[in-house]
């Protein structure tokens, strides 16, 4: 079906792109109030102790010095740092300052004071006396009954939460199966490393009025959680989210607002609290360290039969989102199996805490299924994309473990982009194969949800019309470098048939803008697009109100970007012109809210090229080419560049990323950029993307998710390349461990 | 304290900065030039490269004080350069731009290896650009915007 748009599934450059490269968007540290002063949190050094005095002698000392926050000062209850809404799995064990720290990066306390130089000095200057406890870092540890449980009041041992979702007969199924594969994987927590530092200002100097600018995903949760650690109403809780850069999960958790709120309280001043790429690395969140037991059974035509997961996350010491993290995982099994059985653990340890990261869950798990769906190819001697496509669930039908049948799928035509392309790399390139190297290609299949799989996706938009035609629109969710804001305003382009310099977009300002869930989920295309997309309708529905009225008709509609009544035809916006002056005129606002009525899946197949060097060892990833259904693409400029900063990200995971413990400190070692290695410029492989042609009936103009996705089959295609290249087994990440990983970089041609 | 002057943007100015200040400081705090960013005050991402006489310096690892006597150019000031306006819009068609936090340190270090090189390969660009991280765009848009850029040059400078 071809479908015409004017303004949507077009390239479209982000609005504020001009103002990033003048220098111009203004995030959070760019911004300064009266009277500001600026906040530190002094942290504990040891990932298990409990504090025995706090000595402020010396930073009294210090000009410039205001005052601190102390363990005793703050309210005595547990909350929970998630941008979730509510919920049972949200369980609540994080203190706003603690006297036991439970990892390392725990806040003790918090000074503040004139400057930022004297902030950071205050803070060295506070000595905290410590008795050290032995903390512990390994999940088996957390299985460990020997070991005391880390939050006593949740959960009596270190398992805090078990999750099993179940379909058909798993014992039945693998006792028919021809082929029975096992294995474990393991991967390490990998930090965000979003490029602006965790960032807040926080005015609560009146003790009545709290205001806070940050780096946020989730306005509208972090109102909620400060209102209560506060003890005021919301509508006195106002979150401004600035430009952000970047967020990737990272900022779907609160981090210091409360202690920096709370601070400003006492000392009556505006505070302004940025963290260091220390605390960024360790004191903030990661994505989860994963154990996964895999178990799948097949027949030897390579059909599916059976697929058991015991599927165990590391939380580090707090709940955040790892129960939620870890069920999340259960329900992204997209391939046809009678018998399922997804037997999830989530454990706390003392490690660094863990929280959302783009994927939620899916990563992990995707990575060991992947690779396990490649050696029962192999085993089979069958073909593993045919393998994929013969098994792969289809419109219709569901995946196992869920009753929510699948709306849209293009993945065979996702397969046929790549392989086109792979066949033009290898048309022109060839495979090598002598021997010194070994070139070779992996594959693997992804899907995701549009919005939360729970489907407590909720968003609203309002658009107020002006009077020369153009439009404000009013929504609540944050634009954290995506794209969403130009997305959003694309939506309400097309829907009015108006051009997109006519809408101004002001969004994530809980004081200004309707309630909106969060951006996590990837849902801003279709939860808060859908909200968009029917405020739009809403305004033309008021503005036909208002001309029927005018000219004492009931005959107009809005057909193809004109008003046309019995009385004529009116543009958009000499509609508006007559509506806002005439005297039987008046003010016309649209607005609507969407609650999620279904989650639809994206598809992605990712296709990675890698190059083993048998003397040393030694791999390289050359290309990288990824597909995806996501419906129709909003704005595929943008789109792409999801694909491609998934990638990036993707090969950071596969090959380079892990906070690691150190052995004798017993605290994080990955505590800056030389310690922690993200890809740089030339780690990155050649990358090709492509957008299958696609369209979601419950999406706004056809649109589904695309965010998270992207990031998730990349990791298993990278190491199924190199299995295959290698000849060798791979069970973890990142493949450093266990390989010498050469920069991508190549010879000119 | 200390008196320094630095040609800031073209512009002439005095500033009076600490020992231990850095340049970042300078910039953001004294002369509230933000487009100058902090991302690890510590020499590994490259969001607060400026042009230090022409070449890209981390400038939260460079001391105000050595600046005296230098010629500073900042984001904000580089539309004075010539074909600065060229390279932004590349980065702006291209796509180049996600958060846009990495984006000023992107486009200065760009601008200074386009003043050296207007025909750069890849690997000429991934030398230059290997100390500036990006976590939104996987790069390859940036490196698209770039290559772009040069070939928008050398057009004007009449060798295409």
């Amino acid at each position: 079906m071809t479908r015409n748009f004017d303004m949507v599934s077009r390239d479209h450059a982000r609005l504020e792109s001009r103002a990033k490269t003048e220098g111009k968007a203004l995030y959070t540290d760019d911004l300064s109030l009266p009277r500001m002063a600026w906040a530190v949190v002094v942290r504990s050094p040891f990932a298990a102790a409990e504090v025995t005095g706090i000595d402020f002698s010396e930073s009294e000392k210090i000009p410039g010095y205001l005052g601190a926050l102390l363990p005793e000062e703050v309210p005595d209850i547990y909350y929970n740092c998630s941008g979730n809404p509510p919920s049972p799995l949200i369980m609540e064990d994080e203190r706003i300052l603690t006297t036991t720290p439970k990892c390392a990066g725990d806040r003790i306390v918090a000074v503040a004071a004139e400057t930022k130089e004297a902030a950071l000095e205050s803070a060295r200057a506070v000595k905290v006396n410590y008795a050290i406890k032995k903390p512990i870092f390994k999940i088996r540890e957390a299985f460990d009954a020997n070991n005391l449980p880390i939050e006593a009041h949740l959960s009596d041992s270190n398992v805090l939460f078990a999750r099993q979702v179940t379909e058909g007969d798993i014992e039945k199924g693998f006792k028919h199966a021809d082929l029975i594969l096992e294995d474990n994987f393991y991967v390490p927590p990998v930090q965000h490393l979003p490029l602006e530092l965790t960032a807040c200002i926080c005015d609560f100097s009146d003790g009545m009025n709290l205001t806070i600018w940050s780096n946020s995903q989730t306005i509208f949760q972090e109102r909620r959680i400060l209102s209560v650690l506060c003890g005021i109403p919301e509508n006195r809780v106002r979150v401004i989210k600035p430009t952000v850069g970047g967020g990737f999960g990272a900022r779907q958790q609160t981090h210091a607002q409360p202690v920096c709120a709370l601070l400003s309280k006492k000392v009556r001043r505006p505070l302004k609290l940025i963290y260091s790429r220390e605390e960024e690395q360790y004191a903030t969140t990661v994505r989860h360290e994963a154990e996964t037991q895999v178990r799948i059974g097949a027949a030897n035509n390579g059909t599916l039969c059976a697929f058991y997961a015991k599927y165990v996350l590391n939380t580090g010491p707090y709940t955040t989102h790892g129960p939620t993290v870890m069920a999340a995982a259960a329900r992204k099994f997209q391939y046809k199996v009678p018998d399922y059985f997804f037997d999830g653990f989530c454990v706390l340890t003392n490690h660094v805490t863990a929280g959302a990261f783009r994927g939620y869950g899916n990563t992990q798990i995707a990575f060991a299924r992947e690779v396990m769906i490649e050696r029962v190819a192999e085993h089979l001697g069958t073909d593993s994309l045919e393998l994929r496509i013969k098994n792969h669930v289809g419109v219709g039908e569901h995946f196992p473990g869920s009753t929510t049948p699948i709306t849209s799928c293009q993945i065979e035509q996702c397969v046929t982009l790549c392989e086109k392309r792979r066949r033009e790399i290898d048309d022109a390139k060839g495979l090598i194969e002598n021997n010194e190297t070994k070139q070779a290609w992996g594959v693997a299949f992804a899907c995701h949800g549009s919005g939360p799989s729970s489907k407590e996706g909720l968003s609203a938009a309002v658009v107020m019309l002006n009077d020369d035609g153009s439009i404000q629109l009013l929504v609540g969710s944050a634009d954290i470098g995506q794209g969403s804001e130009t997305m959003l305003a694309q939506i309400a382009a097309e829907t009015l048939g108006i051009t997109l310099e006519a809408v101004n977009i002001i969004a994530a300002d809980t004081g200004l803008t309707p309630y909106d869930t969060g951006t996590f989920g990837s849902s801003q295309t279709f939860i808060c697009g859908n909200a968009v997309l029917a405020a739009c309708r809403d305004l033309l529905d008021g503005m036909v109100k208002n001309l029927n009225r005018i000219y004492e008709t009931s005959s107009f509609a809005f057909r193809e970007q004109v008003f046309t009544g019995n009385s004529g035809k009116l543009s958009f916006q000499e509609a508006a012109e007559k509506i806002f002056f005439h005297t039987a005129g008046g003010v016309t606002i649209g607005s609507a809210s969407y609650k999620a009525r279904s989650c639809p899946n994206p598809f992605a197949v990712t296709f990675a090229k890698a190059e083993y060097h048998k003397k040393t060892n030694a791999v390289r990833i050359l290309h990288v080419i990824e597909s995806v259904d996501v419906g129709t693409p909003i704005n595929p400029l943008t789109v792409k560049g999801q694909i491609e900063g998934g990638v990036a990200q993707g090969v950071g995971y596969a090959l380079m990323e892990m906070i690691e413990i150190d052995p004798l400190m017993k605290k994080p070692l990955s505590s800056d950029l030389l310690h922690y290695k993200a890809p740089l410029f030339g780690d990155i492989p050649e990358i090709d993307v492509f957008i299958a042609k696609s369209y979601e009936a419950d999406g706004p103009y056809g649109a589904k998710s695309v965010g998270e996705l992207v990031t998730v089959p990349v990791a298993p295609a990278i190491v199924n390349a190199v299995r295959k290249a290698s000849g060798q087994n791979i069970t973890s990440l990142p493949l450093c461990k266990q390989f010498l990983v050469l920069p991508s970089t190549q010879e000119e041609e | 304290m200390y008196k320094i002057s630095i040609t800031l943007n073209g512009e002439p100015q005095d500033f009076f900065a600490e020992e231990k200040e850095s340049l970042l400081d300078l910039l953001r705090e004294r002369a509230r030039l933000t487009g100058c960013k902090r991302g690890c005050d510590s020499g590994q991402c490259g969001a607060c490269t400026v042009l230090l006489d022409g070449m890209p310096v981390n400038s939260c690892c460079y001391l105000a004080l050595q600046a005296d006597g230098k010629s500073v150019v900042t984001i904000e000031g580089l539309s004075t350069q010539p074909d600065a306006d060229l390279i932004k819009q590349a980065f702006i068609e291209e796509g180049a731009i996600q958060c846009g936090f990495c984006t000023p340190g992107m486009v200065l270090a760009a601008k200074s290896l386009l003043d050296r090189n207007n025909a750069p390969h890849t690997n000429h660009i991934r030398e230059a650009m290997a100390g500036n991280l990006c976590r939104c765009t996987g790069y390859t848009r940036i490196e698209k915007a770039i290559k772009n850029a040069a070939a928008q040059i050398r057009k004007r400078e009449g060798e295409l």
